[in-house]
């Protein structure tokens, strides 16, 4: 989708950002820096891509993964809690609290016995090869807030997103297909910053398929056709080949003019390509049933799924998937009615089985990480009383599998009650940290200089947590 | 008191008595236990080690006694022999919001070493490696940085050619040029200087006819001429108010929720108004900043200043961080970054959380000029804080229609609420069907605990109403749950029973697209609508979003009751379908009641809405604030009076008067003569704007990060010529556009040469292509096609939107004209890098993708438009040669070669429509680029 362009319209468009000294240096040692061409990591990668599954509204950790049987015991107990919303809005520590027990009853599976609910039946059967993160924590008390910092790693101020910083770091593996794609997300808590390239370069934004709340048929790229017939199209795109010829001719070497040309040669190309990708219909109906496509209730997330896959084949590196919607208290967040997580649950649990097993099946899960989660977790005690829980960035489960994480794995603790992270922690900034680390980049060296200073995703946090990666066979 | 103080010092006195012996202690623990420690939870964030790579965390280095001693952005790491006050064992202890070392608390044992190693005086034998090493530019050296120099007048040197001798510029220029030994490009085409004036001063191309008559025009003063018609034309405030819009980094909604900024418009239209009317530059940047603190001598003068001050208000602010003392810095960052960056060209915002790494700016002036912005107030806080609206003046017409309807909606409000209160129900039992709204009935509620029903009362909806026995408080609570039909505001209410056996307090906590909102009502009190509800607020709903309410027992005294909530809709008349049968009573009142509520409704629609801004309001008592240690609100150090920057030398900030914020002083500090940024700050964005690079090439950025100036008394004489000139910005583009150095051509016959001698073309020693921008080049698409809707007034998006999520505009207005969304840009502006209304765009991206030719090629916006100049092209029924040159002239400016005309023709005869003509001239690197 997006063109590497050339070298004096790079350096103008990075012009801001550059002091002098790096902007001469730039022009007279590079011969033709390519932005968008596959880069040299910084260091062997183990994973070639990720597919994000972004369970936006925030997942109730304590119903599904986090075994917590305190809360069972204490079910209905006042007791004192640190509430992460009464903490940043009045300072106010250990107000007490209802603890409610999990929904969804707990067991074991998998050869490694890990603990999970009955919420996701179907990934259950995958625990052995998933690396659970327990000790997880995050900022921002709000959806907003917490959503743009999962993916941009800032509460407030617009910063590149994960997939725009990878797209910067590792470049395309595909100059035909976008390398950074968001099926079907939010235009809510952030929207478009989610996966936005704020001061980057433009060519490293991400590409939005569709939107939540669409139709299937809309995830796809916009303009890849129009109401002409395809002849005409031709017709008009060799004349305007003819006429940037002519244009060309008068002016010998112009990079701005070469790089509009080869712009629509590759839209060309994109046109010929992209539908292939993007066409479902070319996969076995047992594969779509795999990820219970064509059943109403699995159906959209399922296509969604299987979408990811074909693009993580075609060489895309960053595709996330969301399952979301667009109102200011999303899908996952369960207020009042926990109850309704096993509507979600239904949803997804399905088509997340069946990526994996197809990942696992076509090989693709040693060098794809799969990442899962959502902005927060959910509280261990009613709200207000009520039937349902609240935010709780304090201590929250994400788990990754493939890429070079450890298998049957579990890393960090909540407390007794699953509130906040206690052993093993993992921020965010850590998570980023370890992914950028499993893609071959160094989070401190990923940096880009804007305003007069140097960002980077993880800011000046960031640890990568050696001991969730597998051992190099 | 006295004997306290003795004490203290005799115990200080005995101390070293015992010294000796605790240190051998202390230092046999420290290698023991306290070291290791440090080495394996500590060293890879807080050591020596950890500073030298630039690794060390929270400035706390805990390799030795002097680190530690000084400690960290929080202070002292160690308070000696006192653990309890030591900000190290705390954190320890996992007591505070700091808890350390990250991956787990210390087992107790290591613990009490700690506390007893504090205890013997924390000896530590180790020293250090490292001396410190200073950030940033010191005060005095950055007093001699060029840009932080006063102005002065530069002697202008004389060019060598006569003709590059008539004025300041060309002189400057020349002179550069003879320096390297190089020589000017030749003058442009007089094609091609119509075509960049028309774009560079009223950002549309010139018509087939305008570009004819401008080159047969053989008055010497033609260019003259031109120039100065264009600078009238009304296109010119278009043109020249987007590019402050961009530094201003306008936008009409907020990504979150995608709130609307619905006056926002005003801003827009009063800089377009600004640029049109060329008021001066200096009085633009007061208003901005400081326009409500202004005098004024007329209702339109301060309409006008009033209006200037959005600039501070449209930042995209995260209303709903719930830490409000964070959002309130947060916004104040924002408005201090707009305010530094788009008129001085500083990144002061980098000095928040530490000095300045590379500038002479330390922290405290940060803090110094935030302390100024925190005193004006730009948010009302709730659980979603809401931006401030003022009420810009009326006339006194308007004002007494207002006046007058106003007071009519409070009389007849005040007689509804009495009669409201007084109405005593006949008929207490309703069923559920006899009320109106969106009805969920206390028996569908989702109850936690046991609730009771009841109907001793006698007055309730459906069977009964819950109580809860006034026992088991905060175990129990009531969950109403509505499935709205459409999205919008609604009134809730609840039913209740009181009785004086109620509790007095009861949290109601109402869920809507806006968060959560707890109101405590008081059971006691007979409700006052119909005796029977309490209205709990208007609050807005999402189509599928939480919509429900929990009545909670958590500290209460006394039974807690409900017997129903109402969701009554305000939007939409459609959905009040039920029946308005209420309570029938004796004195008819109840029908009295509906008649007066529709009166009010009626009334409220008529009244004329007050015109209001986006702004911010002077705080009651302003005061400094301190210093945030590493940009936290929870941490902080010594106060910052508010002043400006330090490093300005002779340029302060005047005395801000006792009960003032100090943001008039700050606007004249900035919009002042003898501030050496200012002038030549918006001189260089005006030169970047019309040449397509500036003297200085980072527009945004005039610190040491940045770049020096290509011609550095060239910038100053003409910041000092603007100055001289009244801070006029027409007065200055017509100076650079009459220029020598601003009409060279940028294709010539030496073009290599050139390119080889001054690659980034920094001696200027020829002009510039340019991409056009998003806006530009969407509007010369319709200006070719004829297409142009008149430009409104007022605001460009329906009142009844409520969000900007998926909006599409559709218009085919002036592309300034369309609504700024934050979530919803223009899809065509957007994919030709439309300024990032997050940041302060001084120069625009221009990056060439595929998404751009896919565009450009299939999207219907382009395709249509082309149909458009092909039917109008067809009904000047000229013959074929006269067609192809017309499409030539509208889309490239200049007739088509004798191989091009061939090549039309050709595809003309084989059947390619007119239509398809211009959309490939339209898609055409040429179309795009500005020579």
């Amino acid at each position: 989708m997006l063109f590497p362009i050339t070298r004096r319209q790079w350096l103008s468009s990075t012009g801001c950002g550059f002091g002098a000294l790096a902007l001469s240096a730039l022009a007279q040692a590079t011969p033709k820096v390519v932005p968008l061409q596959a880069k040299v990591p910084h260091h062997p990668a183990r994973a070639k891509r990720i597919i994000f599954l972004f369970m936006q509204g925030g997942v109730s950790h304590v119903d599904s993964f986090d075994y917590k049987p305190r809360l069972t015991k204490d079910d209905g107990k006042q007791m004192p809690f640190d509430d992460a919303r009464i903490l940043a809005n009045s300072g106010t520590r250990g107000s007490n609290q209802r603890v409610m027990k999990p929904l969804w009853k707990f067991d074991q599976y998998g050869e490694s016995g890990r603990w999970a609910s009955s919420l996701f039946p179907e990934m259950n059967k995958h625990v052995d090869e998933l690396c659970f993160l327990h000790g997880l924590h995050t900022e921002g008390v709000a959806h907003g807030p917490a959503t743009l910092f999962l993916h941009c790693g800032n509460t407030t101020q617009a910063r590149p997103s994960f997939g725009s910083w990878v797209q910067y770091g590792l470049g395309t593996e595909n100059e035909n297909l976008p390398g950074f794609v968001s099926i079907a997300p939010s235009a809510g808590n952030g929207g478009a910053r989610n996966y936005g390239n704020a001061f980057l370069p433009a060519v490293y934004q991400g590409t939005a398929l569709g939107r939540a709340g669409g139709l299937a048929s809309e995830n796809t790229i916009k303009h890849l056709d129009s109401t002409l017939s395809e002849s005409d199209r031709l017709k008009r795109f060799e004349l305007l080949r003819d006429l940037h010829k002519e244009q060309l001719a008068v002016r010998p070497n112009d990079s701005s003019y070469e790089a509009v040309a080869e712009s629509y040669e590759l839209a060309r190309r994109m046109q010929k390509n992209a539908p292939d990708v993007l066409d479902l219909s070319r996969e076995t109906e047992t594969t779509k049933k795999m990820y219970g496509i064509g059943e109403k209730t699995t159906d959209s997330f399922g296509r969604q799924c299987l979408m990811a896959r074909r693009m993580c084949e075609a060489g895309v590196r960053f595709v996330q998937v969301n399952y979301g919607d667009n109102t200011a208290n999303p899908a996952w967040d369960q207020h009042s009615n926990l109850i309704k997580h096993g509507d979600h649950a239904m949803a997804v649990d399905r088509p997340i089985a069946g990526l994996m097993q197809d990942l696992k099946q076509r090989g693709l899960l040693d060098d794809t990480i799969v990442w899962w989660g959502g902005e927060f977790g959910r509280t261990p005690y009613a709200e207000k009383n009520g039937t349902g829980r609240d935010h709780n960035p304090g201590g929250f489960t994400m788990w990754v599998a493939g890429g070079g994480f450890k298998k049957a794995f579990a890393f960090g603790e909540t407390d007794e009650f699953g509130h906040m992270a206690v052993r093993d922690k993992v921020h965010l900034h850590d998570l980023h940290a370890t992914l950028l680390h499993q893609l071959g980049l160094n989070h401190e060296k990923l940096s880009y200089k804007y305003a007069g200073r140097d960002f980077r995703l993880t800011d000046v946090h960031g640890r990568v947590v050696e001991e969730v990666l597998a051992k190099k066979s | 008191m006295r004997s306290a103080l003795i004490l203290t010092v005799l115990f200080g006195c005995a101390c070293p008595l015992m010294a000796d012996d605790a240190k051998q202690r202390g230092e046999e623990l420290f290698e023991k236990q306290i070291r290791p420690v440090l080495l394996k939870h500590c060293a890879s964030c807080h050591s020596d080690t950890a500073q030298a790579k630039g690794k060390l965390k929270g400035g706390l280095n805990l390799d030795h006694a002097k680190a530690w001693t000084v400690g960290g952005d929080s202070g002292p790491a160690i308070v000696a022999k006192k653990p309890n006050e030591s900000l190290l064992y705390q954190t320890l202890l996992y007591d505070g919001d700091t808890k350390m070392p990250p991956n787990g608390k210390l087992d107790d044992a290591t613990l009490s070493a700690f506390k007893t190693w504090i205890e013997l005086g924390s000896p530590d034998p180790r020293v250090s490696t490292l001396s410190k090493k200073q950030l940033g530019l010191s005060l005095e050296a950055g007093r001699e940085f060029w840009a932080y120099r006063p102005l002065t007048k530069p002697i202008v040197p004389t060019a060598n050619d006569p003709s590059w001798n008539t004025n300041t510029i060309d002189r400057f220029v020349s002179a550069g040029l003879q320096k390297q030994k190089m020589i000017p490009a030749p003058q442009a085409s007089r094609e091609v200087l119509a075509r960049r004036l028309y774009f560079d001063l009223t950002g549309l191309p010139p018509t087939p006819e305008q570009l004819m008559a401008f080159i047969n025009d053989k008055r010497t003063d033609a260019t003259e001429r031109l120039v100065d018609e264009l600078l009238k034309s009304p296109d010119f405030g278009l043109r020249w108010g987007r590019h402050w819009l961009d530094v201003a980094r306008y936008g009409e909604s907020l990504t979150l929720r995608g709130f609307l900024l619905k006056n926002a418009w005003r801003y827009r239209d009063y800089v377009i108004e600004q640029f049109q009317e060329d008021r001066p530059f200096d009085q633009f940047i007061r208003e901005q900043i400081a326009g409500d603190l202004l005098p004024h001598t007329s209702p339109e003068q301060r309409s006008r200043q009033l209006t200037a001050t959005s600039f501070l208000a449209l930042g995209n602010t995260n209303l709903e961080e719930q830490d409000k003392k964070l959002l309130q810095m947060d916004v104040v960052d924002e408005q201090l970054d707009v305010i530094t960056k788009g008129f001085l060209a500083q990144t002061v915002t980098c000095a928040r959380c530490h000095d300045h790494k590379f500038d002479p700016i330390p922290t405290k002036d940060y803090y110094a000029l935030a302390g100024i912005l925190r005193n004006s107030k730009s948010m009302n806080h709730a659980n979603v804080s809401n931006g401030i609206e003022v009420p810009l003046p009326i006339n006194s017409t308007l004002e007494a229609t207002i006046k007058q309807g106003e007071q009519k909606i409070a009389s007849l409000e005040k007689e509804l609420k009495q009669l409201q209160g007084s109405t005593t129900l006949t008929k207490k039992v309703l069923s559920i069907n006899e009320v109106a709204g969106i009805v969920v009935d206390d028996s569908a509620a989702k109850k936690v605990g046991t609730w009771q029903m009841s109907t001793s009362t006698g007055t309730y909806i459906g069977a009964g109403y819950l109580h809860d026995g006034n026992e088991g408080k905060g175990d129990k609570s009531l969950t109403f749950m509505a499935d709205l039909p459409t999205a919008g505001k609604y009134e809730v209410r609840l039913a209740y029973s009181h009785s004086a056996s109620r509790s007095t307090a009861v949290p109601v906590s109402v869920f809507s697209a806006d968060g959560e909102t707890t109101i405590a009502v008081d059971m006691t009190k007979a409700p006052g609508l119909e005796g029977r509800y309490v209205s709990l607020g208007v609050f807005r709903f999402e189509k599928s979003g939480q919509s429900f309410v929990i009545v909670d027992t958590k500290g209460t005294k006394g039974h807690v009751t409900a017997d129903a909530v109402v969701f009554v809709p305000l939007d939409d008349v459609e959905t009040k379908k039920k029946p308005v049968v209420i309570s029938s009573e004796k004195d008819g009142s109840t029908s009295k009641i509906k008649t007066m509520e529709a009166e009010l409704k009626v009334l409220k629609a008529k009244l004329p809405l007050r015109p209001t801004v986006h702004s911010v309001l002077e705080e009651a008592k302003p005061e400094d604030v301190k210093i945030h240690i590493r940009g936290s609100v929870n941490n902080l150090g010594a106060l910052a009076p508010r002043a400006g920057l330090q490093v300005f030398s002779g340029h302060s900030l005047e005395a801000i008067p006792a009960g003032q914020s100090g943001r008039l002083q700050l606007a004249n500090w900035i919009a002042s003569k003898n501030n050496p940024l200012t002038s030549r700050v918006i001189v260089n964005r005006t030169w970047h704007w019309l040449l397509g690079q500036g003297l200085v090439r980072t527009v945004d950025n005039f610190g040491t990060t940045g770049e020096k100036p290509s011609h550095p008394e060239m910038l100053e004489a003409l910041a000092q010529q603007f100055i001289d000139d009244g801070w006029s910005i027409k007065k200055l583009v017509r100076s650079i556009v009459l220029s020598k150095t601003y009409q060279q051509a940028s294709r010539f016959d030496g073009l290599a040469q050139s390119e080889k001698l001054d690659p980034e073309n920094r001696f200027l020693s020829r002009a510039n292509s340019k991409r056009l921008d998003a806006e530009v080049i969407r509007d010369a698409i319709l200006h070719v096609a004829g297409n142009t809707q008149p430009n409104p007034t007022g605001p460009t998006f329906p009142a009844s939107l409520n969000s900007d999520f998926g909006y599409k505009a559709t218009d085919k207005v002036r592309s300034v004209y369309l609504p700024a969304f934050r979530n919803s840009p223009p899809e065509f502006l957007e994919a030709f890098d439309l300024a990032d209304a997050n940041f302060v765009v001084g120069a625009r991206n221009t990056a060439t993708v595929a998404q751009q030719a896919l565009l450009m090629m299939n999207s219907p916006f382009v395709l249509s438009q082309a149909e458009v100049a092909a039917a109008s092209l067809t009904k000047l029924n000229l013959p074929t040669e006269a067609s192809i040159n017309r499409v030539c002239l509208q889309c490239l400016g200049r007739p088509p070669t004798s191989s091009e005309a061939k090549i039309l023709k050709l595809a003309i005869a084989d059947g390619m429509t007119w239509a398809a003509i211009y959309h490939v001239h339209l898609a055409s690197a040429e179309f795009r680029t500005l020579e």
